[in-house]
């Protein structure tokens, strides 16, 4: 049993000592720890250093994260945000878009189909597979709902921003906040 | 008397190469011929299908439904209809359903059309076969198999339920037989609700507001891929990756590629500067979160299209005779641009397994 245990963690990098900090509300192994700070484990790396820089220069605003971001400098930024990244997360078997054509549940029907009327994309488009993430998309699934919904109330507040063409807050801004608890709750549950 | 023998030559060359060039058109014509694109106008009202819930159950429903899954998961027929990365659902918003985004609803009652080109009816069938050939880089199902069957049968479902929406007509989508679905819409013989036939006419009903994609100004000044490639980095990077390759996510290409081998091929309609520029225009960014100049959407269609893709199906070993043939339309085939010494030269294979 401790072998396994320690075969299983021996394949992950030792810590980088800047990212001991970030360890005390994300968790040592980047876990998260509700509702100090989400996940950041499996994210990738890419979005960890943008999300990183965009403290830095105030786009993403958090009166906590501000100052914390600005702690990381130079190569420290990277290293910190591959450390995270490169934990395991949960595999979450992906329900596929045309899986179902109708989904009685109007949360599930915004994940994979969007609502056009309103000219909201699936989520599952840019997220990913069950948000799953992607590229510059973080991965949604598993995350706390906590989390999730502060930053969709974040976009749609403009405390946050800096993606591209501003697709994200466009579509924050028109989810009402009952749809911004279910997509949290939802999204939270995918584990 | 050289010179004679010499324009002898020259004439049963070109006699020759214009006999082959037919009988290449009958076996593979270009279903993909370009439409003609219409501006939006102001006001416009679209047809608006019911909403899939509304699928009845039973046999007729199935094929429906099997239509829809199809369309926004492709890639369950890659290898053996689909050779590349792409979904249907990609170049159509909202499988299909999207007024301006190439709605099926008004595809399907736009066949069958004669095609100049073939000089033949293209049946709704062949239009899709059609897509598969190019647009899918891949091998069409078979006449009325059950892929094109359920295809026209989504097509058709979304159209009649907005048609009779629109005409406050009750009840359920007439159901109709697999041969009479391939055909599509625009026939006189259609089964249709009188009321429908009476305030629509046949052609009204074969260019619904919404079809296809709607044409743009031409650009104040003549498109670059030069400049598109800083639109491109500005506006579509984030999605469709830095290498235009799009991302993947567990096997799942929901940020298409634009280009290279997994994306659509020289014989696609999407490969024309026009018809990407006036979809992009429409549909780009995606969720129209920012709009794009008119100049922009020309140069970043332009900047996609100068880039190198699976190869035009109908090639036979010559870029410039294909380029004369099917290519006289606003499209990069066999031109030197963009850094490419001769755009079709290094093609890629059309039609590859998945894994190669």
């Amino acid at each position: 049993m401790s072998a396994l245990l320690m075969l299983s963690t021996a394949s992950y990098a030792a810590m980088p000592p800047q990212a001991a900090l970030c360890g005390s509300c994300h968790g040592p192994q980047g876990q998260g720890v509700d509702p100090l700070g989400p996940r950041l484990a499996g994210l990738p790396s890419d979005y960890i250093v943008k999300q990183i820089k965009l403290f830095q220069s105030g786009k993403r605003q958090n009166v906590t994260m501000q100052p914390m971001a600005m702690t990381l400098q130079g190569d420290a930024i990277v290293a910190v945000a591959e450390y995270f990244s490169a934990f395991d997360v949960p595999m979450v078997t992906p329900h596929l878009r045309g899986e179902k054509a109708v989904y009685k549940d109007p949360t599930e029907q915004l994940v994979y189909q969007g609502d056009w009327q309103r000219v909201i994309p699936a989520c599952v488009t840019c997220h990913g597979p069950s948000g799953h993430g992607v590229g510059e998309f973080p991965r949604l699934a598993g995350q706390q709902a906590s989390y999730i919904k502060s930053q969709l109330l974040a976009w749609k507040e403009d405390t946050r921003s800096g993606d591209q063409n501003g697709v994200m807050a466009t579509i924050a801004d028109k989810l009402t906040s009952a749809e911004i608890d279910a997509l949290a709750k939802y999204f939270s549950e995918l584990k | 008397m050289k010179s004679h023998h010499l324009s002898w030559l020259v004439i049963s060359l070109s006699f020759n190469m214009g006999l082959s060039a037919v009988v290449q058109a009958e076996a593979l014509p270009d279903k993909q011929v370009e439409l003609n694109a219409k501006a939006k106008q102001e006001g416009q009202t679209y047809l608006t299908p019911a909403p899939l819930s509304a699928i009845p159950e039973g046999e007729f429903g199935d094929k429906v439904r099997l239509g829809y899954q199809l369309f926004v998961n492709s890639q369950q027929m890659r290898d053996a209809y689909v050779g590349n990365n792409l979904n249907c659902s990609n170049c159509h918003m909202d499988a299909g359903r999207r007024a301006n985004a190439a709605p099926l609803w008004a595809a399907y009652f736009a066949y069958p059309a004669y095609r100049k080109k073939n000089d033949k009816v293209n049946s709704f069938e062949e239009r899709l076969q059609g897509c598969f050939t190019y647009s899918m880089n891949g091998k069409p199902p078979g006449s009325a198999s059950k892929e094109l069957v359920a295809l026209s049968a989504y097509s058709y479902w979304l159209g009649m339920s907005g048609l009779m929406l629109q005409a406050g007509v009750d009840g359920a989508v007439p159901e109709l037989s697999d041969s009479e679905l391939l055909k599509g819409g625009k026939r006189d013989e259609m089964p249709l609700p009188e009321s429908i036939k009476n305030v629509m006419t046949l052609e009204q009903r074969a260019s619904l507001p919404g079809k296809g994609y709607p044409k743009i100004a031409k650009p104040a000044q003549a498109y670059s891929p030069e400049r598109g490639k800083k639109v491109y980095v500005a506006h579509c990077q984030s999605c469709h990756g830095d290498d235009g390759q799009g991302y993947e996510t567990l096997g799942v290409y929901s940020l298409p590629p634009l280009w290279g081998p997994q994306s659509f091929n020289w014989g696609a309609g999407m490969h024309r500067v026009n018809t990407a520029a006036y979809f992009i225009y429409e549909n780009m960014p995606f969720g129209k979160s920012y709009q794009l100049s008119n100049q922009d959407a020309w140069d970043v269609a332009a900047f996609i299209n100068a880039q190198e893709r699976p190869q035009d199906p109908r090639f036979k070993g010559d870029i410039k005779a294909l380029k004369g043939q099917y290519h006289k339309h606003q499209g990069y085939y066999g031109s030197s641009i963009n850094g490419h010494k001769e755009l079709g030269s290094k093609a890629y294979p059309i039609n590859p397994k998945r894994s190669d």
